[in-house]
Protein backbone atom coordinates (compact mmCIF):
# COMPACT_ATOMS: atom_id res chain seq x y z
CA UNK A 1 0.00 0.00 0.00
CA UNK A 2 1.10 3.46 -0.91
CA UNK A 3 0.62 6.12 1.67
CA UNK A 4 2.07 9.20 0.08
CA UNK A 5 0.12 10.89 -2.97
CA UNK A 6 1.91 8.81 -5.96
CA UNK A 7 3.61 10.72 -8.00
CA UNK A 8 4.02 9.55 -11.87
CA UNK A 9 7.16 9.46 -12.71
CA UNK A 10 8.33 12.75 -14.76
CA UNK A 11 8.63 11.09 -18.58
CA UNK A 12 4.99 9.71 -18.33
CA UNK A 13 3.54 12.52 -17.15
CA UNK A 14 4.87 14.68 -19.65
CA UNK A 15 3.97 12.38 -22.39
CA UNK A 16 0.28 11.98 -21.05
CA UNK A 17 0.09 15.37 -20.17
CA UNK A 18 1.36 17.34 -23.24
CA UNK A 19 -1.48 15.30 -25.26
CA UNK A 20 -4.28 16.43 -22.54
CA UNK A 21 -3.71 17.72 -19.03
CA UNK A 22 -1.83 20.49 -21.04
CA UNK A 23 -3.64 20.99 -24.14
CA UNK A 24 -6.96 21.22 -21.88
CA UNK A 25 -5.59 23.09 -19.10
CA UNK A 26 -7.64 23.45 -16.03
CA UNK A 27 -11.23 22.92 -16.37
CA UNK A 28 -14.27 24.20 -14.87
CA UNK A 29 -17.28 22.30 -13.94
CA UNK A 30 -20.54 24.12 -14.38
CA UNK A 31 -23.64 22.74 -13.02
CA UNK A 32 -27.29 25.27 -14.10
CA UNK A 33 -30.36 24.72 -13.28
CA UNK A 34 -30.24 20.54 -13.24
CA UNK A 35 -33.83 18.71 -12.75
CA UNK A 36 -34.79 15.46 -12.76
CA UNK A 37 -37.68 13.23 -11.91
CA UNK A 38 -38.11 9.23 -11.73
CA UNK A 39 -41.45 8.91 -12.44
CA UNK A 40 -43.40 10.83 -9.73
CA UNK A 41 -40.40 11.23 -7.35
CA UNK A 42 -38.45 14.44 -8.12
CA UNK A 43 -34.50 13.48 -7.65
CA UNK A 44 -32.79 16.55 -8.08
CA UNK A 45 -34.49 20.15 -8.35
CA UNK A 46 -32.91 23.39 -10.36
CA UNK A 47 -29.40 22.65 -8.77
CA UNK A 48 -26.70 24.71 -9.83
CA UNK A 49 -22.90 25.27 -8.60
CA UNK A 50 -19.26 25.19 -9.79
CA UNK A 51 -16.66 23.42 -9.32
CA UNK A 52 -13.10 25.05 -9.45
CA UNK A 53 -9.54 23.77 -10.96
CA UNK A 54 -6.86 23.16 -8.29
CA UNK A 55 -9.52 22.72 -5.23
CA UNK A 56 -11.18 19.55 -4.15
CA UNK A 57 -14.66 19.79 -3.72
CA UNK A 58 -17.44 18.26 -1.56
CA UNK A 59 -20.33 17.28 -2.84
CA UNK A 60 -22.33 16.52 0.83
CA UNK A 61 -25.97 15.65 1.47
CA UNK A 62 -27.99 12.61 3.48
CA UNK A 63 -28.40 9.55 1.70
CA UNK A 64 -31.28 10.26 -1.20
CA UNK A 65 -30.28 13.93 -1.90
CA UNK A 66 -29.62 13.07 -5.40
CA UNK A 67 -25.88 13.22 -5.39
CA UNK A 68 -25.73 9.66 -7.30
CA UNK A 69 -28.79 11.37 -9.86
CA UNK A 70 -26.70 14.80 -10.05
CA UNK A 71 -23.24 13.09 -10.84
CA UNK A 72 -24.29 10.58 -13.51
CA UNK A 73 -26.23 13.54 -15.06
CA UNK A 74 -23.23 15.69 -15.45
CA UNK A 75 -21.25 12.31 -16.80
CA UNK A 76 -24.25 12.41 -19.46
CA UNK A 77 -25.13 8.39 -18.46
CA UNK A 78 -28.66 10.10 -17.14
CA UNK A 79 -30.44 12.72 -19.14
CA UNK A 80 -31.78 15.76 -16.94
CA UNK A 81 -35.33 16.83 -17.57
CA UNK A 82 -33.88 19.97 -17.68
CA UNK A 83 -30.85 21.86 -16.91
CA UNK A 84 -26.97 21.58 -18.20
CA UNK A 85 -23.82 20.55 -16.75
CA UNK A 86 -20.38 21.46 -18.78
CA UNK A 87 -16.97 21.24 -18.86
CA UNK A 88 -15.45 24.42 -19.68
CA UNK A 89 -18.75 25.16 -21.56
CA UNK A 90 -18.81 21.08 -23.61
CA UNK A 91 -21.22 18.98 -22.07
CA UNK A 92 -20.00 15.79 -21.37
CA UNK A 93 -21.34 13.70 -24.07
CA UNK A 94 -19.53 16.51 -26.94
CA UNK A 95 -16.31 16.26 -25.30
CA UNK A 96 -13.69 15.09 -28.14
CA UNK A 97 -12.16 12.73 -25.67
CA UNK A 98 -13.54 12.48 -22.65
CA UNK A 99 -11.26 9.77 -20.92
CA UNK A 100 -8.92 12.71 -21.11
CA UNK A 101 -10.88 15.26 -19.79
CA UNK A 102 -13.21 13.91 -16.82
CA UNK A 103 -12.21 10.61 -15.00
CA UNK A 104 -15.45 9.18 -12.69
CA UNK A 105 -15.46 6.74 -9.88
CA UNK A 106 -19.07 6.00 -9.77
CA UNK A 107 -19.25 2.50 -9.10
CA UNK A 108 -17.43 -0.32 -8.90
CA UNK A 109 -18.89 -2.47 -12.13
CA UNK A 110 -16.51 -4.96 -13.52
CA UNK A 111 -16.58 -8.25 -15.09
CA UNK A 112 -15.76 -10.71 -12.69
CA UNK A 113 -14.16 -13.32 -14.43
CA UNK A 114 -11.98 -10.61 -16.24
CA UNK A 115 -8.38 -9.29 -15.11
CA UNK A 116 -7.74 -6.10 -13.65
CA UNK A 117 -5.25 -5.59 -16.27
CA UNK A 118 -7.27 -6.94 -19.15
CA UNK A 119 -10.44 -4.45 -17.91
CA UNK A 120 -7.92 -1.56 -17.95
CA UNK A 121 -7.22 -2.54 -21.33
CA UNK A 122 -10.79 -3.08 -22.62
CA UNK A 123 -10.96 1.05 -21.80
CA UNK A 124 -7.50 1.47 -23.59
CA UNK A 125 -8.33 0.46 -26.40
CA UNK A 126 -11.65 2.29 -26.40
CA UNK A 127 -10.34 5.35 -25.90
CA UNK A 128 -7.44 5.22 -27.85
CA UNK A 129 -4.84 5.04 -25.03
CA UNK A 130 -1.71 3.26 -25.10
CA UNK A 131 -2.15 -0.39 -23.56
CA UNK A 132 0.97 0.50 -21.19
CA UNK A 133 -1.14 2.85 -19.83
CA UNK A 134 -3.31 -0.22 -17.47
CA UNK A 135 -0.03 -0.89 -15.85
CA UNK A 136 0.93 2.42 -15.01
CA UNK A 137 -2.09 3.78 -12.79
CA UNK A 138 -2.01 0.15 -11.33
CA UNK A 139 1.15 1.18 -9.93
CA UNK A 140 -0.62 4.44 -9.10
CA UNK A 141 -3.35 2.87 -7.21
CA UNK A 142 -1.31 0.22 -5.62
CA UNK A 143 -2.55 -2.70 -7.44
CA UNK A 144 0.10 -3.83 -9.64
CA UNK A 145 0.83 -6.94 -7.71
CA UNK A 146 -2.89 -8.09 -8.24
CA UNK A 147 -3.30 -6.76 -11.86
CA UNK A 148 -3.61 -10.52 -13.08
CA UNK A 149 -6.12 -11.74 -10.92
CA UNK A 150 -9.91 -11.78 -11.36
CA UNK A 151 -11.17 -8.85 -10.76
CA UNK A 152 -14.56 -10.34 -9.06
CA UNK A 153 -12.21 -12.28 -6.71
CA UNK A 154 -11.30 -8.57 -5.14
CA UNK A 155 -11.90 -6.91 -1.89
CA UNK A 156 -14.24 -4.09 -1.85
CA UNK A 157 -11.11 -1.89 -0.99
CA UNK A 158 -9.63 -3.21 -4.19
CA UNK A 159 -12.37 -2.75 -6.43
CA UNK A 160 -12.57 0.93 -5.53
CA UNK A 161 -9.09 1.26 -5.78
CA UNK A 162 -9.18 -0.72 -9.18
CA UNK A 163 -12.13 1.90 -10.21
CA UNK A 164 -10.01 4.91 -9.22
CA UNK A 165 -7.52 3.43 -11.79
CA UNK A 166 -9.98 3.18 -14.77
CA UNK A 167 -10.97 6.91 -13.64
CA UNK A 168 -6.61 7.66 -13.88
CA UNK A 169 -6.84 6.09 -17.33
CA UNK A 170 -6.81 8.74 -19.41
CA UNK A 171 -5.00 11.54 -17.03
CA UNK A 172 -7.70 13.83 -16.82
CA UNK A 173 -8.04 17.36 -15.50
CA UNK A 174 -11.24 16.53 -14.20
CA UNK A 175 -11.92 14.41 -11.33
CA UNK A 176 -15.73 13.05 -10.31
CA UNK A 177 -15.60 10.28 -7.69
CA UNK A 178 -19.09 8.84 -5.84
CA UNK A 179 -18.47 7.68 -1.89
CA UNK A 180 -14.98 6.59 -3.03
CA UNK A 181 -14.48 6.03 0.59
CA UNK A 182 -16.52 3.29 0.87
CA UNK A 183 -15.10 0.04 1.12
CA UNK A 184 -11.80 1.56 2.02
CA UNK A 185 -9.82 0.49 5.31
CA UNK A 186 -8.65 3.53 7.45
CA UNK A 187 -5.44 3.31 5.51
CA UNK A 188 -6.65 3.50 2.63
CA UNK A 189 -9.40 6.69 3.63
CA UNK A 190 -5.85 7.88 4.60
CA UNK A 191 -3.99 7.64 1.32
CA UNK A 192 -6.88 8.28 -0.47
CA UNK A 193 -6.79 11.95 1.18
CA UNK A 194 -3.97 12.41 0.15
CA UNK A 195 -4.09 11.30 -3.33
CA UNK A 196 -6.84 13.77 -3.82
CA UNK A 197 -5.36 16.40 -2.03
CA UNK A 198 -2.29 15.94 -4.36
CA UNK A 199 -3.96 16.12 -7.58
CA UNK A 200 -5.64 19.17 -7.06
CA UNK A 201 -3.48 20.95 -5.35
CA UNK A 202 0.12 19.82 -6.52
CA UNK A 203 -1.21 19.24 -10.38
CA UNK A 204 -4.10 21.79 -10.61
CA UNK A 205 -6.59 19.35 -11.34
CA UNK A 206 -10.43 19.59 -10.85
CA UNK A 207 -11.74 16.72 -8.15
CA UNK A 208 -15.22 16.44 -6.95
CA UNK A 209 -16.20 14.07 -4.42
CA UNK A 210 -19.45 13.06 -2.91
CA UNK A 211 -20.04 12.09 0.34
CA UNK A 212 -23.14 11.59 2.79
CA UNK A 213 -20.69 12.00 5.40
CA UNK A 214 -18.58 15.49 6.24
CA UNK A 215 -16.68 14.04 8.76
CA UNK A 216 -15.22 11.76 6.28
CA UNK A 217 -14.17 14.90 3.64
CA UNK A 218 -13.78 17.46 5.88
CA UNK A 219 -9.70 16.88 5.96
CA UNK A 220 -9.72 16.85 2.48
CA UNK A 221 -12.04 19.51 0.69
CA UNK A 222 -11.51 23.03 -0.04
CA UNK A 223 -15.40 23.83 -1.17
CA UNK A 224 -18.37 22.21 -0.26
CA UNK A 225 -21.85 21.92 -1.70
CA UNK A 226 -24.05 20.78 0.26
CA UNK A 227 -27.68 19.22 -1.47
CA UNK A 228 -30.60 18.39 0.45
CA UNK A 229 -33.90 16.47 -1.32
CA UNK A 230 -32.52 17.39 -4.55
CA UNK A 231 -31.88 21.31 -4.01
CA UNK A 232 -28.45 23.35 -3.02
CA UNK A 233 -28.53 23.90 0.66
CA UNK A 234 -25.01 25.48 0.48
CA UNK A 235 -21.88 26.24 -1.66
CA UNK A 236 -19.17 27.86 0.07
CA UNK A 237 -15.40 27.43 1.38
CA UNK A 238 -15.04 24.81 4.32
CA UNK A 239 -12.81 28.01 5.86
CA UNK A 240 -16.50 29.87 5.66
CA UNK A 241 -18.36 26.77 6.59
CA UNK A 242 -15.72 26.06 9.95
CA UNK A 243 -16.69 29.99 10.85
CA UNK A 244 -20.44 29.52 10.99
CA UNK A 245 -19.79 26.41 12.86
CA UNK A 246 -17.59 27.55 15.80
CA UNK A 247 -20.81 28.84 17.08
CA UNK A 248 -22.64 26.01 16.83
CA UNK A 249 -20.61 24.09 18.44
CA UNK A 250 -21.64 22.28 22.28
CA UNK A 251 -18.69 21.69 24.87
CA UNK A 252 -20.10 18.75 28.09
CA UNK A 253 -18.31 19.68 31.56
CA UNK A 254 -18.91 17.94 34.69
CA UNK A 255 -17.76 19.92 37.90
CA UNK A 256 -18.54 19.78 41.65
CA UNK A 257 -19.02 23.22 41.33
CA UNK A 258 -21.24 22.93 37.93
CA UNK A 259 -23.61 25.75 39.39
CA UNK A 260 -21.05 28.21 39.88
CA UNK A 261 -19.38 27.74 36.40
CA UNK A 262 -22.75 27.45 34.82
CA UNK A 263 -23.56 31.53 36.29
CA UNK A 264 -19.82 32.17 35.37
CA UNK A 265 -20.55 31.20 31.72
CA UNK A 266 -24.10 32.62 31.52
CA UNK A 267 -22.57 36.15 33.06
CA UNK A 268 -20.37 36.19 29.72
CA UNK A 269 -23.24 35.36 27.15
CA UNK A 270 -22.58 31.49 26.64
CA UNK A 271 -25.70 29.27 26.28
CA UNK A 272 -25.59 26.85 29.47
CA UNK A 273 -28.08 24.05 29.70
CA UNK A 274 -27.41 22.48 33.51
CA UNK A 275 -27.67 18.60 32.79
CA UNK A 276 -27.95 17.76 36.88
CA UNK A 277 -25.62 15.66 38.68
CA UNK A 278 -23.18 17.93 38.21
CA UNK A 279 -22.44 17.79 34.79
CA UNK A 280 -23.40 20.62 31.93
CA UNK A 281 -23.77 21.50 28.26
CA UNK A 282 -22.41 24.60 26.61
CA UNK A 283 -22.86 26.09 23.08
CA UNK A 284 -20.97 28.14 21.66
CA UNK A 285 -18.21 28.31 23.33
CA UNK A 286 -14.04 25.98 22.93
CA UNK A 287 -13.16 23.86 25.15
CA UNK A 288 -10.14 25.98 25.71
CA UNK A 289 -11.92 28.95 26.76
CA UNK A 290 -14.21 27.14 29.51
CA UNK A 291 -11.07 25.43 30.80
CA UNK A 292 -9.26 28.53 30.71
CA UNK A 293 -12.40 30.49 32.81
CA UNK A 294 -12.45 28.12 35.55
CA UNK A 295 -8.82 27.91 35.97
CA UNK A 296 -9.18 31.54 36.94
CA UNK A 297 -12.18 31.25 38.53
CA UNK A 298 -10.42 28.20 40.76
CA UNK A 299 -13.43 26.10 39.60
CA UNK A 300 -12.66 22.70 39.75
CA UNK A 301 -13.38 20.10 36.71
CA UNK A 302 -13.90 16.36 36.63
CA UNK A 303 -14.42 16.39 32.47
CA UNK A 304 -14.20 18.77 29.67
CA UNK A 305 -14.79 18.03 26.44
CA UNK A 306 -16.24 19.04 22.92
CA UNK A 307 -19.42 16.79 22.65
CA UNK A 308 -20.27 17.99 19.35
CA UNK A 309 -17.64 19.62 16.04
CA UNK A 310 -19.97 22.44 15.60
CA UNK A 311 -19.23 21.40 11.93
CA UNK A 312 -21.25 17.80 12.35
CA UNK A 313 -24.38 20.14 13.83
CA UNK A 314 -24.29 22.82 10.87
CA UNK A 315 -24.15 20.01 8.59
CA UNK A 316 -27.20 17.89 10.22
CA UNK A 317 -29.08 21.24 10.42
CA UNK A 318 -28.66 21.85 6.45
CA UNK A 319 -29.90 18.45 5.35
CA UNK A 320 -31.87 17.70 8.86
CA UNK A 321 -35.43 15.76 7.39
CA UNK A 322 -34.30 15.84 3.93
CA UNK A 323 -33.11 11.89 4.19
CA UNK A 324 -35.31 10.14 1.76
CA UNK A 325 -36.98 11.27 -1.62
CA UNK A 326 -38.57 13.89 -0.08
CA UNK A 327 -41.63 15.18 -1.41
CA UNK A 328 -41.37 18.34 -4.30
CA UNK A 329 -42.69 20.02 -1.58
CA UNK A 330 -41.20 19.26 1.47
CA UNK A 331 -38.05 20.51 -0.52
CA UNK A 332 -39.24 24.02 -0.93
CA UNK A 333 -39.35 24.69 2.77
CA UNK A 334 -35.88 23.31 3.48
CA UNK A 335 -33.48 26.30 1.72
CA UNK A 336 -31.08 27.09 3.74
CA UNK A 337 -28.44 29.76 2.92
CA UNK A 338 -27.56 29.20 -1.08
CA UNK A 339 -24.24 30.69 -2.12
CA UNK B 1 -14.42 2.96 -34.77
CA UNK B 2 -11.78 0.18 -35.18
CA UNK B 3 -10.18 0.86 -31.63
CA UNK B 4 -14.31 0.65 -30.64
CA UNK B 5 -14.31 -2.78 -32.34
CA UNK B 6 -10.96 -3.78 -31.03
CA UNK B 7 -12.49 -2.82 -27.44
CA UNK B 8 -15.14 -4.66 -28.05
CA UNK B 9 -12.89 -7.84 -29.50
CA UNK B 10 -10.32 -7.49 -25.93
CA UNK B 11 -13.63 -7.55 -24.07
CA UNK B 12 -14.96 -11.22 -26.06
CA UNK B 13 -11.20 -12.65 -25.70
CA UNK B 14 -10.42 -11.82 -21.86
CA UNK B 15 -13.08 -14.13 -20.51
CA UNK B 16 -14.09 -17.89 -21.33
CA UNK B 17 -17.68 -17.15 -22.57
CA UNK B 18 -16.77 -17.47 -26.27
CA UNK B 19 -14.69 -20.72 -25.60
CA UNK B 20 -17.46 -22.39 -23.83
CA UNK B 21 -20.14 -21.22 -26.79
CA UNK B 22 -17.58 -22.45 -29.34
CA UNK B 23 -17.10 -26.33 -28.05
CA UNK B 24 -20.60 -26.06 -27.66
CA UNK B 25 -21.60 -25.08 -30.95
CA UNK B 26 -18.44 -27.54 -32.24
CA UNK B 27 -20.13 -30.56 -30.10
CA UNK B 28 -23.54 -29.77 -31.07
CA UNK B 29 -22.63 -29.70 -35.02
CA UNK B 30 -20.63 -32.74 -34.50
CA UNK B 31 -23.46 -35.12 -32.80
CA UNK B 32 -26.11 -34.15 -35.56
CA UNK B 33 -23.75 -34.86 -38.54
CA UNK B 34 -22.93 -38.37 -36.74
CA UNK B 35 -26.61 -38.76 -36.13
CA UNK B 36 -28.13 -37.88 -39.60
CA UNK B 37 -24.99 -40.18 -41.40
CA UNK B 38 -26.11 -42.97 -38.74
CA UNK B 39 -29.66 -42.65 -39.75
CA UNK B 40 -28.70 -42.22 -43.58
CA UNK B 41 -30.62 -44.39 -46.13
CA UNK B 42 -32.97 -45.68 -43.47
CA UNK B 43 -36.37 -45.21 -44.75
CA UNK B 44 -38.28 -44.45 -41.66
CA UNK B 45 -36.08 -41.89 -41.16
CA UNK B 46 -36.39 -40.22 -44.40
CA UNK B 47 -32.67 -39.43 -44.48
CA UNK B 48 -31.56 -39.62 -47.61
CA UNK B 49 -28.77 -42.26 -48.83
CA UNK B 50 -24.83 -41.50 -48.27
CA UNK B 51 -23.44 -40.55 -51.48
CA UNK B 52 -26.38 -38.69 -52.93
CA UNK B 53 -26.79 -35.26 -53.32
CA UNK B 54 -29.92 -35.11 -51.16
CA UNK B 55 -27.97 -36.51 -48.31
CA UNK B 56 -24.50 -34.07 -48.67
CA UNK B 57 -27.12 -31.09 -48.74
CA UNK B 58 -28.17 -32.29 -45.51
CA UNK B 59 -25.30 -33.68 -43.89
CA UNK B 60 -22.85 -30.29 -44.73
CA UNK B 61 -25.88 -28.02 -43.24
CA UNK B 62 -26.00 -29.42 -39.43
CA UNK B 63 -23.41 -26.77 -39.11
CA UNK B 64 -26.62 -23.64 -39.24
CA UNK B 65 -28.38 -25.84 -36.81
CA UNK B 66 -25.54 -23.96 -33.99
CA UNK B 67 -27.73 -20.78 -34.46
CA UNK B 68 -29.20 -20.53 -31.13
CA UNK B 69 -25.59 -20.51 -29.76
CA UNK B 70 -24.17 -17.98 -31.46
CA UNK B 71 -27.14 -16.08 -31.21
CA UNK B 72 -26.85 -16.72 -27.70
CA UNK B 73 -23.38 -15.65 -28.03
CA UNK B 74 -24.30 -11.80 -29.60
CA UNK B 75 -27.14 -11.14 -26.45
CA UNK B 76 -23.95 -11.89 -23.69
CA UNK B 77 -21.92 -9.67 -25.72
CA UNK B 78 -24.55 -6.92 -25.72
CA UNK B 79 -25.98 -7.50 -22.11
CA UNK B 80 -23.27 -8.38 -20.51
CA UNK B 81 -22.45 -4.42 -20.31
CA UNK B 82 -25.86 -4.12 -17.99
CA UNK B 83 -25.64 -7.60 -16.17
CA UNK B 84 -21.91 -6.49 -14.70
CA UNK B 85 -22.79 -2.78 -14.59
CA UNK B 86 -19.94 -1.82 -17.65
CA UNK B 87 -22.55 -0.01 -19.48
CA UNK B 88 -21.03 2.70 -16.56
CA UNK B 89 -17.45 3.04 -18.38
CA UNK B 90 -18.20 2.05 -21.34
CA UNK B 91 -20.84 5.13 -22.07
CA UNK B 92 -18.48 6.79 -19.81
CA UNK B 93 -15.40 5.89 -22.60
CA UNK B 94 -18.03 6.48 -25.50
CA UNK B 95 -20.58 8.72 -24.90
CA UNK B 96 -22.27 8.75 -28.54
CA UNK B 97 -23.73 5.07 -27.14
CA UNK B 98 -24.82 4.59 -31.16
CA UNK B 99 -21.05 4.14 -31.81
CA UNK B 100 -21.05 1.27 -28.72
CA UNK B 101 -23.93 -0.33 -30.64
CA UNK B 102 -22.15 -0.12 -34.25
CA UNK B 103 -18.16 -1.35 -33.01
CA UNK B 104 -20.51 -4.36 -31.06
CA UNK B 105 -22.24 -5.42 -34.32
CA UNK B 106 -18.87 -5.12 -36.16
CA UNK B 107 -16.99 -6.87 -33.44
CA UNK B 108 -19.29 -10.28 -33.54
CA UNK B 109 -19.22 -10.49 -37.24
CA UNK B 110 -15.76 -10.46 -37.36
CA UNK B 111 -15.77 -12.71 -33.87
CA UNK B 112 -18.69 -14.99 -35.55
CA UNK B 113 -17.34 -15.34 -38.78
CA UNK B 114 -13.96 -17.16 -37.12
CA UNK B 115 -16.19 -19.01 -34.89
CA UNK B 116 -18.86 -19.98 -37.65
CA UNK B 117 -15.96 -20.80 -39.80
CA UNK B 118 -14.34 -23.85 -37.64
CA UNK B 119 -18.33 -24.93 -36.64
CA UNK B 120 -18.62 -25.12 -40.49
CA UNK B 121 -14.46 -27.43 -41.26
CA UNK B 122 -15.47 -29.93 -38.14
CA UNK B 123 -19.20 -30.28 -40.13
CA UNK B 124 -17.26 -30.96 -42.86
CA UNK B 125 -14.65 -33.52 -41.28
CA UNK B 126 -17.02 -34.92 -39.07
CA UNK B 127 -19.08 -35.87 -42.19
CA UNK B 128 -16.28 -36.61 -44.56
CA UNK B 129 -15.11 -39.19 -42.12
CA UNK B 130 -17.93 -40.59 -41.06
CA UNK B 131 -19.98 -40.84 -44.48
CA UNK B 132 -16.48 -42.04 -45.97
CA UNK B 133 -16.07 -44.41 -43.43
CA UNK B 134 -20.10 -45.70 -44.81
CA UNK B 135 -18.38 -45.37 -48.64
CA UNK B 136 -18.98 -42.19 -50.10
CA UNK B 137 -17.40 -38.53 -47.89
CA UNK B 138 -19.22 -35.82 -50.06
CA UNK B 139 -17.04 -34.05 -52.68
CA UNK B 140 -15.80 -30.22 -52.47
CA UNK B 141 -17.60 -29.61 -54.95
CA UNK B 142 -19.32 -26.40 -56.03
CA UNK B 143 -22.77 -27.14 -54.67
CA UNK B 144 -21.34 -28.64 -51.21
CA UNK B 145 -19.20 -25.35 -50.88
CA UNK B 146 -22.14 -23.50 -51.53
CA UNK B 147 -23.97 -25.02 -48.65
CA UNK B 148 -21.74 -25.03 -46.40
CA UNK B 149 -21.23 -20.94 -47.10
CA UNK B 150 -24.81 -20.36 -46.29
CA UNK B 151 -24.47 -22.25 -42.96
CA UNK B 152 -21.54 -20.29 -42.28
CA UNK B 153 -23.38 -16.70 -43.22
CA UNK B 154 -26.24 -17.81 -41.65
CA UNK B 155 -24.38 -18.35 -38.31
CA UNK B 156 -22.70 -14.50 -38.51
CA UNK B 157 -26.16 -13.43 -39.03
CA UNK B 158 -27.52 -14.54 -36.34
CA UNK B 159 -24.74 -13.08 -34.13
CA UNK B 160 -25.32 -10.41 -35.38
CA UNK B 161 -29.24 -10.39 -34.41
CA UNK B 162 -28.10 -11.86 -30.91
CA UNK B 163 -26.50 -8.01 -30.42
CA UNK B 164 -29.57 -6.63 -31.67
CA UNK B 165 -31.70 -8.15 -29.72
CA UNK B 166 -29.53 -7.80 -26.79
CA UNK B 167 -29.66 -3.99 -27.30
CA UNK B 168 -33.42 -3.99 -27.29
CA UNK B 169 -33.34 -6.04 -24.56
CA UNK B 170 -31.16 -5.41 -22.20
CA UNK B 171 -31.99 -8.00 -19.68
CA UNK B 172 -29.87 -11.15 -20.20
CA UNK B 173 -31.91 -13.73 -18.99
CA UNK B 174 -34.67 -12.01 -21.00
CA UNK B 175 -33.20 -12.19 -24.29
CA UNK B 176 -31.88 -15.86 -24.17
CA UNK B 177 -34.81 -17.08 -23.19
CA UNK B 178 -37.12 -14.23 -25.10
CA UNK B 179 -35.01 -15.68 -28.23
CA UNK B 180 -35.36 -19.66 -27.05
CA UNK B 181 -39.00 -19.23 -27.27
CA UNK B 182 -39.09 -17.87 -30.07
CA UNK B 183 -37.10 -20.20 -32.25
CA UNK B 184 -38.34 -23.42 -30.63
CA UNK B 185 -42.14 -22.29 -29.69
CA UNK B 186 -43.80 -19.35 -31.65
CA UNK B 187 -42.18 -19.87 -34.62
CA UNK B 188 -43.05 -23.81 -35.56
CA UNK B 189 -46.21 -22.69 -33.98
CA UNK B 190 -46.67 -20.17 -37.12
CA UNK B 191 -45.13 -22.53 -39.82
CA UNK B 192 -47.21 -25.22 -39.04
CA UNK B 193 -50.91 -23.53 -38.69
CA UNK B 194 -51.87 -23.15 -42.36
CA UNK B 195 -53.09 -19.33 -41.45
CA UNK B 196 -50.38 -17.86 -40.64
CA UNK B 197 -47.54 -20.15 -42.87
CA UNK B 198 -47.53 -17.65 -45.41
CA UNK B 199 -46.29 -15.49 -43.20
CA UNK B 200 -43.42 -17.61 -42.05
CA UNK B 201 -41.22 -16.86 -45.13
CA UNK B 202 -41.24 -13.68 -44.18
CA UNK B 203 -40.03 -14.22 -40.41
CA UNK B 204 -36.61 -14.89 -39.01
CA UNK B 205 -36.63 -18.36 -39.36
CA UNK B 206 -38.32 -18.48 -42.47
CA UNK B 207 -35.46 -16.42 -44.09
CA UNK B 208 -33.20 -18.78 -42.70
CA UNK B 209 -34.19 -21.63 -43.75
CA UNK B 210 -34.19 -19.77 -47.43
CA UNK B 211 -30.61 -19.64 -47.08
CA UNK B 212 -29.58 -22.92 -45.44
CA UNK B 213 -32.85 -25.33 -45.91
CA UNK B 214 -32.96 -28.71 -47.95
CA UNK B 215 -35.57 -30.32 -46.10
CA UNK B 216 -38.91 -29.70 -48.70
CA UNK B 217 -40.95 -27.13 -46.67
CA UNK B 218 -43.36 -24.45 -46.38
CA UNK B 219 -42.74 -21.10 -49.60
CA UNK B 220 -40.03 -19.81 -49.09
CA UNK B 221 -37.50 -16.67 -50.44
CA UNK B 222 -34.47 -17.11 -52.45
CA UNK B 223 -31.82 -17.99 -50.44
CA UNK B 224 -30.36 -14.35 -51.25
CA UNK B 225 -33.52 -13.06 -50.13
CA UNK B 226 -33.79 -14.71 -47.22
CA UNK B 227 -30.22 -13.78 -45.93
CA UNK B 228 -30.68 -10.24 -46.55
CA UNK B 229 -33.89 -10.80 -44.74
CA UNK B 230 -31.86 -12.07 -41.51
CA UNK B 231 -29.46 -9.64 -41.56
CA UNK B 232 -32.16 -6.80 -41.72
CA UNK B 233 -33.78 -7.90 -38.91
CA UNK B 234 -30.44 -8.53 -36.92
CA UNK B 235 -29.92 -4.56 -38.38
CA UNK B 236 -33.33 -3.28 -37.59
CA UNK B 237 -33.32 -4.61 -33.90
CA UNK B 238 -29.85 -2.87 -33.20
CA UNK B 239 -31.54 0.57 -34.62
CA UNK B 240 -34.92 0.20 -32.37
CA UNK B 241 -32.42 -1.04 -29.42
CA UNK B 242 -30.38 2.05 -29.23
CA UNK B 243 -32.64 4.38 -30.63
CA UNK B 244 -35.21 2.65 -27.48
CA UNK B 245 -33.03 1.13 -25.19
CA UNK B 246 -29.75 2.18 -25.17
CA UNK B 247 -30.63 5.86 -24.88
CA UNK B 248 -31.96 5.38 -21.98
CA UNK B 249 -30.64 6.55 -18.65
CA UNK B 250 -27.86 4.55 -17.05
CA UNK B 251 -28.29 4.50 -13.40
Amino acid sequence: MRLDGPDPPDDEESAISSATTAATGPVRVEVSGLTKSFGAVRAVSDLGFTVEPGQVTGFLGPNGAGKTTTLRMVLGLINPDAGTATFNGTPYTALPAPTRTVGAVLETAFHPARSARNHLRVYCRAAGLPLSRADEVLVQVGLSDAAGRRAGGYSLGMRQRLALATALLGDPAVLVLDEPANGLDPEGIQWLRGFLRHLAHDQGRTVLVSSHLLSEVEQTVDRVVIVGAGRLVREGSMADLRAGAAQGGTVLVRSPEADRLAELLRAEGAEVALDGGGSLTVTGRSPADIGHRAFTAGVELHELRAHTSGLEEIYFQLTAGQEQFAAPAAGATSQGGTR
Amino acid sequence: MIRLVRAELTKLFTTKVWLGLLLGAVVMVAAFAVFFTAFAGDPESGIPEVGTAAYDDLALSTAANANILFLILGIIGMTQEYRHRTATPTFLTTPKRGQVVIAKLIAYALAGAAFALVVVVVNYVVVAIHAGALGSAPALNADNVETMASSWLALIIYSVIGVGLGALLRNQVGAIVGGLVYLFVVEPIIRSVPATAGAYKWMPGGALEALTATFEGPELLQAWQGGLLLLGYGLVAALLGTLLAVRRDVV
